[in-house]
């Protein structure tokens, strides 16, 4: 049956208006998915532009040295304004081989020091709430040298027992090298991730250990 | 296009379900930040957790407590373990510290009067120049003519707030709702003690309580609680005995084998009855020179006038009450007390409210002496004093005689400055002492509050110069009552306050004002840090005690580790002479409990209040968890409730949620009616804690129906010897006011009632002593 | 090596001979637990979340009364009714003798509420909301429960876990800090005890009426409880008949079968009401 022609316009509107309305949802829920928590290789702009190449792949400093809980605990923790003025304090990146911006940056932190301020920075790998992650328990077992073989987040087999900053690269990617921080490159981390690596490696996956 | 209605609601729909998508798909408070902290201490990791011992100070007992410090903010109370008195045990009350520290309602910055006094209009102003200048002009001008008002003050803070008001020429009194004078006056004339006892219930066989309410707020609750669990099932010893002679089936009556209900106020007769049947039968213990005790044949004759049989009748006892002859009844708790050793008789609460409550308690404590309790394990336990010269183990609590002279001082002009700290005595004194309206009339008066918090007292303040709270603060505490020898309790901030918060430490403010009076001679101390580290000093240079340190700086540090000192070698005297003729002596002074007002008659009730498990007076009103933790017995919260009788619910018509006026000579105050089976015919108990005026939505936001102050109608009735109010020596009468509300307990709305007689369908299953 | 994963069966004894209905167990558990602020409202319209609570009966009438308490939190049944009506597998049973409650996959159909004959589990009508100060005091070892969820008691499943990783895992002994060797790394009662692992209520506890440890734990105070409650289970299972006035042991509706892993024992009474 025909619609009459009084309805007619009206269904276009209402044609119109789903798929118009459906189009902006869409794009809502891709967008919300696709910032730091969920999103793909994005890296959002942080206050200060830390690159992490500089200071682990050039100057050969460990992981653990900045994130000093991440053997020791729960959090890797990101490191306090005062730990950056360790070396900072004499760095000021006015060297040869510091780059161009390298100086504003440093000063951003130095000036923070001294006005007090901490440094807000935009988390890229955000745990839920409701999930309980212990870096020092993955780190512990990664390299215990008496577990022959461990399983990587993508079923990689790893025979030789890795280093910290080798155990870091398992789930972070090769942030060692990279400028710009972001998740590691085509891995999502969501609960199947864990659970995956979880029963490859035969440790438990009863639902309490990770969620609270 | 037009809006028709089909569209609209089309539009409406879709607008809906993308409101709710972008919030669900939104990402949750903060969870997008990550900080980096300037400067990064190592206890301020984060996902690493810190426990700090320090004190509780949400009741006067003193309670150990180790804090769960995350990342600078404090995160959960518990007992602390090693601290003697709780043992790693804590009350309800102790947890809502937490509440405090980050109460919505805290007072951010000092605050100036801005409206007329009593309004509860301030405008807040700087510590400094404006704070510090008008309390320093104010002592200046005032001082000489000031009344600090404290909570009961003990250890360095007792000895500052004392020295303090003598420096300046003023006094200082500490506050309690309900006061323990009438106790600690029993405790001293009794057993020569200026400190109070504590009881060994652990070790106790036969526990016979008269009024105190000892397992939920009477004195040392969460000790009492721990003893009372190994009292009843602690392994290598037998299932103890527990009988309490009590005007209001309390928490601690629901816990006891039999509850013995009596008239208010003739606990004291029923004591002298069950020693007048110990002595007549010669059941006392061995040792015991009972003729010493009673005072000779004198003695024995001022005894026999409390025979059962004489007692019974008076004392209200019926023979449905005792399971038979009430004589009997009392003959044979006579014979069970005396015999089941060792034994303990305790006293206090409502016994020792009543004008003659210094009697009350005397006679029950005089029964310790005839079993040979006093000192023993199982018994009870002495304390000794202070470790320090100095400081004192208990401060000087008011009693209504004092409050009636200082209010009279505030009307007649004679006291021109009050200073407030950790009381609320407008809210927590009977209001026909008319302190409100003498603070709110005197012309010349002065009124300072150091209260993190507004409350009613507060409200009617002049100037409000906020606390910290005591988990950001420093201090100590002297245990009172001790564990039975010298404990010394250590407080130390766990947490720094707040940044949109800035309040001065109390102690720290009086000091700087001491400097700034000129007043160093008394109080030579920079902060109340280093005061306390002079008495760590002290303790350090007694060399005993729990710590082994090497230096005085080893020795704070493990103090604060520990969260205190105790020296389980320095105890109270174990062996004390009875006064000669004390039970004649007492029996000489007898007298019947008098209510003065509306007096007795048929249509009028005896009022029973009853500190409120978790709010006691209400100090304390504006921390949710108190306020919403169901009350023992009722199960009611965040209201005021009237606990009728069956009976009297049905001469009245009245069913549960109705509003009930109770009315006193006094004035009347409005509640919500609970109608239980325990509550005798001719008694009404209301709860301490509720209808305060002023302060935070949690105090507050409930109209005069359903939050009351049953302090509003008390009788200013005054313990005889003591001068403490006799809050439980009031009659009133009860009015249906035709209103109702729904009441907020966590009981359904029948009663629950053991249902069914085979074991199958109870919930709470029992066992006769003799198959355990 | 890693030390292996021990295997638990945690339990809890309730006595209700030393239990006064103090309350100190329902505010430990609202600090611990991020249970949001019970208002009058919630009382009033019976929505109450009280994970653990003293339920009060009274029996008889006046003179002759009592006044009875009992602590009734979460059974953590091994045959939860709970359970199997979950179409979304939000609740289930692990091998350590918990009843889970995973509150990111909770759909809120509150079926598992319906078929609780114990009524522990509570659903949240509301969003929780604390004023933004209070915030400062929760838990982050445990998820604030968002509207449209059901909660319930998890035996301070975040407490036992810190215990095992601390204990277990990383071999730390609690008061010292003292390396455990690694045949040693089993957590017992009194590391539990001083590391603060056991759950909160039972802490808290000051007439120690709740009792809380592996049901296997030699050393713990609720093994021979719970070796008892299994024979008589075992016992009935068998068509025999337990003589219920010679034990205080006895678990809650033990008649409907549900196997609670909370063991009550009974208030001895040497005075009972008599009943009509």
């Amino acid at each position: 049956m025909m619609p009459s022609a009084k309805m007619l316009p009206l269904m276009v509107a209402g044609g119109v208006v789903t798929v118009v309305v459906g189009f902006v949802l869409v794009v809502l829920i891709i967008s919300t998915f696709s910032n730091p928590p969920f999103g793909l290789g994005n890296a959002p702009a942080q206050p200060v532009a830390f690159p992490h190449s500089v200071h682990v792949a050039e100057n050969n400093i460990q992981c653990e040295f900045c994130h000093r809980n991440v053997t020791k605990g729960e959090a890797a923790t990101v490191p306090a304004v005062e730990q950056c003025l360790f070396c900072h304090q004499n760095i000021d990146g006015t060297s040869d081989t510091a780059s161009a911006i390298a100086q504003t940056e440093i000063e951003k932190v130095r000036t923070a020091f001294e006005t007090d301020q901490p440094i807000n920075w935009e988390r890229v790998h955000r745990l839920p709430d409701h999930v309980r992650f212990i870096h020092e328990a993955h780190i512990r077992y990664f390299t215990d040298e008496t577990i022959p073989v461990k399983y990587g987040i993508n079923g990689e087999e790893i025979v030789e027992s890795p280093d910290v900053a080798q155990t870091c690269t398992i789930c972070h990617g090769d942030v060692g090298n990279k400028v710009e921080v972001q998740p590691k490159t085509g891995q999502s981390l969501k609960m199947g991730t864990c659970l995956d690596c979880h029963r490859e490696n035969s440790v438990p996956t009863d639902c309490t250990v990770c969620h609270k | 296009m037009k809006l028709t209605r089909r569209n609209f609601l089309a539009w409406a729909g879709i607008g809906a379900v993308g409101a709710v998508a972008c919030e669900g798909f939104g990402i949750r408070y903060g969870e997008l930040d990550i900080q980096s902290p300037v400067r990064l201490p190592e206890d301020l990791v984060r996902g690493t957790d810190n426990w700090y011992a320090s004190l509780c100070r949400v009741c006067p007992s003193c309670e150990g407590i180790v804090v769960r410090v995350m990342e600078g903010r404090a995160k959960k109370v518990q007992g602390n373990p090693f601290f003697p008195t709780n043992q790693g045990k804590s009350h309800a009350r102790c947890e809502s510290g937490l509440q405090a520290l980050y109460h919505p309602d805290r007072i951010p910055s000092p605050l100036r009067r801005s409206g007329p006094r009593g309004s509860g209009q301030f405008l807040p102003v700087s510590w400094q120049p404006n704070g510090i200048d008008s309390l320093r002009s104010a002592l200046q001008a005032r001082g000489s003519s000031s009344v600090m008002i404290t909570e009961p003050l003990r250890g360095h803070l007792g000895l500052l707030a004392s020295r303090f008001a003598s420096a300046i020429g003023g006094e200082q009194l500490g506050f309690e709702s309900l006061d323990n004078n009438t106790y600690r006056a029993a405790v001293k004339n009794v057993f020569q003690q200026d400190n109070l006892p504590d009881f060994d219930l652990e070790n106790s066989k036969f526990i016979l309580s008269f009024g105190a309410d000892f397992l939920s707020t009477w004195i040392s609750p969460t000790r009492f609680n721990r003893g009372y669990g190994e009292f009843r099932q602690g392994e290598h010893r037998d299932r103890g005995m527990f009988y309490q002679i009590d005007s209001r089936f309390s928490m601690t009556a629901a816990s006891a084998d039999k509850w013995l209900p009596v008239r208010p106020g003739w606990e004291g007769h029923i004591a002298l009855s069950l020693a007048q049947v110990i002595v007549a039968e010669n059941l006392q213990a061995t040792g015991v020179n009972v003729d010493a005790l009673v005072g000779g044949a004198a003695g024995t004759q001022a005894l026999n006038n409390f025979r059962p049989e004489l007692v019974a009748p008076m004392a209200g006892l019926t023979s449905e009450m005792t399971g038979g002859d009430p004589v009997e009844f009392l003959k044979n708790l006579a014979r069970s007390f005396a015999k089941t050793r060792p034994a303990v008789a305790i006293g206090g609460g409502s016994a020792g409210a009543t004008d003659n409550g210094l009697f009350n308690l005397e006679a029950i404590y005089a029964l310790n002496y005839l079993v040979g309790s006093v000192g023993v394990e199982g018994g009870v336990t002495l304390n000794p004093g202070s470790p320090w010269d100095n400081v004192p183990a208990a401060g000087k609590v008011g009693s209504l005689a004092d409050w009636t002279r200082i209010t009279e001082q505030i009307r007649s002009g004679q006291t021109k400055m009050l200073m407030l700290h950790g009381a609320d005595p407008v809210h927590g004194l009977p209001e026909s002492l008319r302190l409100r309206d003498a603070i709110a009339q005197a012309e010349d008066l002065f009124v300072v509050s150091f209260s993190p918090f507004l409350d009613d007292t507060s409200a009617m303040a002049d100037l409000i110069l906020p606390d910290r709270v005591y988990l950001e603060d420093w201090g100590d505490d002297i245990s009172e009552p001790g564990p039975g020898y010298q404990t010394i309790g250590m407080q130390q901030p766990v947490v720094n306050p707040l940044a949109d918060l800035d309040p001065l430490s109390f102690p720290d403010v009086l000091l700087t004002m001491a400097q700034e009076l000129g007043k160093e001679s008394q109080l030579p101390w920079s902060n109340f840090k280093s005061m306390l580290r002079e008495g760590s000093d002290a303790l350090f240079a007694l060399n005993r005690g729990s710590i082994d340190a090497a230096s005085a700086d080893d020795f704070w540090n493990r103090l604060l580790q520990r969260g205190g000192w105790w020296d389980e070698k320095s105890t109270g005297p174990t062996k004390v002479q009875a006064p000669n003729g004390l039970l004649r002596s007492i029996a000489e002074k007898a007298s019947d409990p008098e209510f003065s007002g509306i007096g007795i008659d048929s249509d009028s009730y005896y009022l029973v209040p009853f500190s409120h498990n978790t709010l006691l007076d209400g100090y304390n009103g504006h921390l949710p968890w108190l306020q919403s933790a169901p009350d023992p017995l009722t199960t009611v919260t965040w209201q005021t409730w009237v606990e009728l009788g069956d009976s009297t619910a049905e001469k009245l018509d009245v069913k549960e949620g109705d509003i009930i006026r109770v009315e006193s000579s006094k004035d009347s105050i409005r509640a919500v009616a609970y109608i239980s089976p325990a509550v005798p015919p001719d008694v009404v108990s209301i709860p301490l804690g509720q209808g305060r005026q002023h302060g935070s939505d949690y105090a507050t936001d409930r109209p005069g129906s359903e939050s009351s102050n049953v302090m509003d109608i008390l009788e200013t009735t005054q313990v005889k010897g003591t001068g403490s109010l006799a809050w439980a020596g009031t009659r009133v009468r009860l009015f249906k006011t035709g209103e109702s509300v729904s009441i907020s307990k966590l009981e359904g709305d029948t009663r629950a009632e053991e249902i069914g007689t085979t074991p199958g369908e109870e919930i709470i299953k029992t066992i006769k002593p003799e198959n355990h | 090596m890693v030390a292996q994963r021990v295997d638990h069966k945690w339990g809890m004894v309730v006595d209700l001979d030393r239990c006064t209905g103090c309350q100190a167990c329902v505010v430990a558990c609202q600090a611990e637990n991020n249970i949001p602020i019970n208002t009058k409202d919630y009382f009033q319209q019976r929505r109450a979340y009280e994970w653990i609570r003293i339920e009060r009966y009274w029996e008889g009438q006046f003179p002759n009364v009592k006044a009875k308490f009992i602590p009734i939190l979460c059974q953590h049944c091994e045959n939860a009714p709970c359970e199997p009506v979950c179409p979304v597998f939000a609740t289930y049973h692990n091998d350590e003798g918990m009843n889970v409650q995973i509150y990111n996959r909770c759909v809120g159909t509150r079926y598992c509420s319906v078929n609780c004959p114990y009524t522990v589990r509570f659903f949240n009508y509301w969003e929780p909301v604390w004023p933004e100060r209070l915030r400062n005091q929760l838990n982050p070892d445990v998820t604030v429960r968002s509207r449209g969820i059901m909660e319930k008691c998890s035996f301070c499943v975040q407490r036992l876990r810190r215990g095992e990783v601390n204990v277990e895992r990383r071999g730390l002994e609690p008061l010292t800090g003292e390396r455990i060797p690694t045949a040693d790394r089993k957590l017992n009662y009194r590391q539990m005890k001083e590391g603060n692992y056991l759950p909160s209520c039972v802490q808290a506890c000051p007439t120690n009426a709740l009792q809380f440890a592996d049901q296997h734990d030699e050393t713990g105070p609720v093994k021979e409880h719970f070796d008892e409650a299994n024979e008589q289970i075992e016992t009935r299972e068998h068509g025999g008949h337990v003589d219920e006035s010679h034990t205080r042991v006895y678990r809650l509706f033990e008649e409907i079968g549900t196997k609670p892993n909370v063991v009550y024992l009974k208030k001895v009474e040497p005075f009972p009401v008599e009943k009509a």
